[in-house]
């Protein structure tokens, strides 16, 4: 099956749950309404994607989203399935019953991103200790024993590189060494 | 191939059959063991000798990487991902460059391509040694341990001459390679390839031959090719399931598609399939290192980059083949300096999550060969 007849087939079978939709090479990259997220989910899988290669979250600040990445040993086909969810009540049905390997994924996206995924036979912390407080991927997580990243200017320095492209370099006098210490006496 | 499970003998199971009854007991493997390869917990639920469940607990080596990925910029991530898998960096940094360059559609030079190939067939090569070493020192073999390091000890040195560095490399770029190999590399790598080679028959000799060494591996950790499937095992876990599948076969990134080589499948399911399946690996890898050395071309290694990399926004799945199987990364771009979300499917993980399915009904004993044959390594499972 071509990716446009899936997608033609996905669009059919679920109407509007399915908001977003395009086609990149061999792959169907498509948004689905999170109610519907399960039933997409198992529609694929009968229909041939049988390999979940990835369940990762993103917080867009506005909402937060599950992406899942399916495709096929047998064909080369591929989906890529963005599912929006509430970012004050994240919930979406687990899809451990489809795929005994999305058991982990999810865990992890529960760890970082706290998406609660019902149905989830063990939905616990995975790479964080159990009592950690906070989901630390999302983009507004603070922690008191965070250190501000700095890249020592780096960044600045490139912008500025490349709007002064073309113009002379302006030579900067090198900055005067501090005098050397003098030995220590030594003790006789 | 589905095969019988060992039935239960253990003191519960003769309990419930005479109607007396015992509790189950907890044991905790790790983390500090020497046989999980770093600081894994297993938790095991044990019926006398057997284990009826495996509970294993992650995350002793959590560092943040993902979250430290969205704070630098494109070049700097680079680097990080030489920690993920710390035995096969250079796999680590092929799949990263990659994923940048197929988001921002940069061409890479042709000799470039072919270093990239070359260095990542060797690091195979090096990390199948090392899973071989330590498998067998698992088992009790010291000696194939001492062969294995030897061998892998000339790849380092290989790939030091290359890049300064003996295990964290950093040496691909986005874009190329940052310096072309020395002069007399090539040669040198030929007279590694010429001495590997002939090497293998002889760790045949020591394990694949040894009866021992037989009788400890086969029929144990087995997994159905479907479960395989069904958990999204990948690399040699899922090709000694009887299932061809490689995605530089299957999937071709970078020149893959230009060499030969036989993708190796074994059907017993078992440990010794992987064992198998690693063993020969080895021998392809080889294979493909001599084919890109004879087709090097000459010419540049590093594209036309900005010096700022600002990939358009948009997000991208990448998947390569590392020693342990599909290594994915998931960036999504905004279009600034830095990722707005990295993401690292690591194939040690999701290998991992298929243990406690293998462990079921195994005898304690054999957990250290069914643990050692999934070949995890802690950096990239915790990330």
């Amino acid at each position: 099956m071509t990716p446009e007849a899936l997608l033609e087939q996905l669009k059919q079978t679920f109407g509007d749950a399915v908001t977003e939709s395009e086609v990149k090479g061999v792959e169907v990259r498509l948004t689905v309404r999170s109610e519907a997220s399960w039933e997409v989910c198992r529609f694929l899988r009968d229909g041939g994607f049988e390999y979940l290669n990835c369940v990762s979250g993103v917080d867009w600040m506005s909402h937060l989203e599950v992406v899942y990445d399916l495709s096929s040993l047998r064909h080369p086909n591929k989906v890529h399935l963005r599912v929006p969810v509430d970012r004050a009540n994240p919930v979406i049905r687990t899809v451990t019953d489809l795929w005994r390997g999305a058991n982990w994924h999810e865990r992890e996206c529960y760890d970082l991103f706290g998406v609660r995924f019902e149905g989830h036979p063990d939905l616990r912390r995975i790479l964080l200790p159990e009592d950690w407080v906070g989901f630390p991927l999302r983009k507004d997580y603070t922690d008191e024993r965070m250190v501000p990243y700095t890249d020592y200017g780096m960044e600045e320095k490139l912008v500025r590189a490349e709007a002064e492209k073309g113009a002379p370099r302006a030579v900067r006098p090198a900055a005067p060494r501090a005098p050397a210490a003098p030995p220590p006496a030594q003790e006789p | 191939m589905e095969r019988e499970r060992i039935i239960p003998m253990g003191t519960t199971a003769v309990m419930e059959r005479t109607g007396e009854t015992m509790e189950e007991m907890y044991v905790n493997m790790g983390p500090q063991h020497p046989s999980t390869h770093g600081v894994l917990r297993l938790l095991l639920k044990l019926d006398g000798e057997y284990i009826t469940d495996c509970i294993p607990y992650i995350g002793y080596l959590h560092r943040c990487h993902e979250k430290i990925g969205e704070n630098r910029n494109y070049t700097q991530v680079i680097p990080y991902t030489d920690r993920l898998d710390y035995l096969a960096s250079m796999a680590m940094n092929f799949g990263y460059v990659l994923t940048i360059e197929r988001l921002l559609g940069v061409k890479v030079p042709e000799r470039a391509e072919y270093m990239r190939v070359i260095l990542a067939e060797l690091q195979r090569i090096a990390s199948h040694l090392i899973w071989l070493g330590t498998f067998g020192l698992d088992l009790g073999n010291f000696t194939i341990f001492m062969y294995c390091f030897r061998e892998r000890e000339m790849v380092l040195d290989l790939f030091e001459s290359v890049s300064g560095q003996r295990l964290n490399y950093n040496f691909y770029r986005i874009g190329g390679m940052p310096m072309d190999f020395p002069d007399t590399w090539v040669g040198e790598c030929r007279a590694f390839l010429d001495w590997f080679e002939p090497r293998l028959p002889e760790y045949d000799a020591i394990l694949t031959d040894n009866i021992l060494f037989q009788k400890r591996v086969q029929g144990i950790g087995v997994l159905a090719p479907a479960l395989a499937v069904d958990y999204g095992l990948s690399g040699p876990m899922i090709r000694a399931c009887g299932i061809r599948w490689d995605l530089r076969r299957n999937d071709p990134y970078s020149i893959y598609d230009r060499f030969e080589f036989e993708v190796p499948v074994f059907d017993t399911c078992d440990v010794w399939a992987r064992y198998m399946v690693r063993r020969r690996e080895m021998a392809e890898s080889a294979r493909i290192v001599r084919q890109a050395l004879a087709q090097l071309p000459a010419g540049d290694i590093m594209a036309k980059m900005p010096k700022n990399i600002k990939p358009p926004a948009g997000q991208i799945y990448c998947r390569t083949e590392s020693p342990r199987g599909e290594l994915g990364f998931y960036v999504v771009s905004d279009g600034s300096v830095k990722p707005y979300r990295y993401k690292v499917r690591s194939p040690a993980y999701v290998n991992l999550s298929a243990l406690p399915e293998m462990l079921k009904g195994c005898l304690v004993a054999d957990l250290v060969a069914v643990l050692g044959s999934v070949d995890i390594v802690l950096g990239e499972v915790d990330r």
